[in-house]
């Protein structure tokens, strides 16, 4: 129910959704956990506002114009900065240029309704809360109460310690394991959602199996899957809970930020975890 | 029983002879620090917190799957209208006729396997081995929610209209997805089902 919503959208980006970190403990029932993409960028803009990380943001690709229709105290991801808004005040969340996922949070939170416990939307399963339109109003939840400490975050460290990752389960079916992703740089594809991004390179694992078929096994974030032509997709936040590829290695929970983030015709490099 | 490590946040476990009822013993113990417990065809995954990881791996070495629950509880009955566009299709496949794929279909005991593809998605086991069939060769954009299809050993109840590459050989008006019950999907893990056939 809205009483006093805090917040009007003017204009709407790409991919522009609500995102909080996800439904959990529902996955054997097929509900994906979604959330966000950039756990670590969403966790972050709450921090700045004061809210708890559990708070819910606007995750997005594009830019994105919202207007203040009470004061409201927001932080952008796109220079990690804190904003106080007055009534009327348009604010803009730009496309990120160096960047693929940026976030809006607002002191107290989106305040959509919650579907299983959660205001993720899920863009796989379909669930959550409406999808953002223009003229949408959004109610905040209430003020936390907490002290509002630093304006600006910490900037992203640009030296690229390349991505740590383990071993998967079936990293046996692969001649050399997950060393064969240490031993390339791998090249982000435009194949790229929050579901999962494909990388690319002219030279792909080779299956040790004449058969690589397997039955379906349950997904987790960061898996890395081998298709049957031999390419790697990253599982991210809104992946499927099973998937029938096998899973050469898994990216380090600590990196998935860094590889999120970066944009198609980039490098990766994979390093042991 | 082997669990085989899945990054810092997963073990798979492999080699049980019932996912849904291995699962099923996990969740009863409450295992502080599990996240998801997520049967498949032959394997259960386990996600937990990091922090908890080693301790959960020695934990899953010593859960005994209770006999198959689904023998405790009564069957769900879905009613199936068999009117699907792809029964004459699937009948030629089979090289069965279609009163065949009726029959067999309705007659047939199942169980959740496990769920997947979508939330509320059961891949129901205990179709008879006349009806194996592969997926369509091209799948369809949009699935009625309530489409009751057969395909790759299965057969399933489409609880939400989505993409699809089963053969639809009926519909139900039964309801399988509601976020507003708990749980939130009539078919889960280890529940034994039936059809029953009625007319549209």
């Amino acid at each position: 129910m809205m009483t006093d919503p805090a917040l009007r959208i003017v204009q709407v980006g790409f991919a522009t959704t609500v995102q909080d970190r996800g439904r959990s403990g529902l996955a054997h029932l097929g509900v994906p956990t979604a959330g966000a993409v950039d756990r670590r960028a969403h966790d972050l803009m709450n921090r700045l506002v004061g809210n708890s990380p559990g708070a819910a943001t606007i995750e997005t690709m594009g830019a994105f114009i919202v207007e203040a229709l009470r004061p409201v105290v927001v932080a952008r991801s796109t220079d990690a900065s804190r904003h106080t808004l007055s009534t009327g005040d348009r604010f803009r969340v730009d496309a990120p240029s160096e960047s693929v996922w940026a976030y809006l949070s607002v002191r107290g939170g989106i305040a959509v309704e919650p579907v299983l416990g959660s205001r993720s939307v899920d863009t796989l399963g379909h669930l959550g809360p409406a999808a953002i339109v223009v003229d949408m109003l959004l109610d905040v939840g209430s003020d936390p109460g907490t002290p509002l400490v630093a304006e600006h975050a910490p900037e992203r460290d640009p030296a690229d310690r390349g991505v740590r990752i383990w071993d998967g389960p079936q990293h046996d079916w692969f001649i050399g394991g997950r060393q064969t992703l240490i031993e390339r740089p791998w090249r982000v594809t435009n194949e790229l959602s929050r579901v999962g991004v494909r990388l690319d390179t002219g030279d792909f694992p080779r299956s040790t199996r004449s058969e690589p078929q397997m039955s379906s096994i349950g997904l987790t974030e960061g898996a890395i899957q081998i298709t049957p032509s031999g390419e790697p997709i990253v599982m991210l936040a809104n992946h499927p809970t099973t998937g029938g590829y096998p899973v050469i290695a898994v990216v380090d929970p600590d990196d998935l930020s860094s590889l999120v983030q970066r944009r198609p015709g980039a490098t990766v490099s994979f390093r042991r975890a | 029983m082997e669990r085989r490590p899945y990054g810092p946040r997963a073990w798979l476990v492999e080699g049980i002879d019932d996912p849904p009822a291995w699962a099923a013993a996990l969740a009863a113990i409450d295992v502080p620090g599990v996240v998801e417990i997520v049967p498949a065809e032959t394997t259960v995954v386990v996600r937990c917190t990091r922090q908890r990881h080693g301790a959960i791996g020695d934990v899953l070495d010593m859960v005994v799957a209770a006999p198959a629950a689904r023998d405790s509880e009564p069957p769900i009955t879905i009613d199936v209208i068999y009117d699907g566009p792809d029964i004459a299709d699937l009948a030629a496949v089979a090289q069965v006729s279609v009163d065949d794929v009726v029959r067999l279909h309705v007659t047939g005991s199942y169980h959740v396997a496990f769920c997947g593809f979508s939330p509320g998605f059961g891949y129901l086991r205990g179709i008879d081995r006349r009806l194996h069939v592969p997926r369509r060769d091209t799948p369809r954009r949009s699935v009625p929610a309530g489409s009751v299809g057969i395909a790759a050993g299965y057969s399933c109840v489409y609880p939400s209209t989505s993409p699809g590459g089963w053969y639809l050989i009926g519909h139900t008006t039964d309801t399988l997805w509601d976020v507003d019950s708990d749980p939130p999907a009539l078919l889960r893990p280890g529940r034994a089902v039936r059809f029953r056939m009625v007319s549209g």
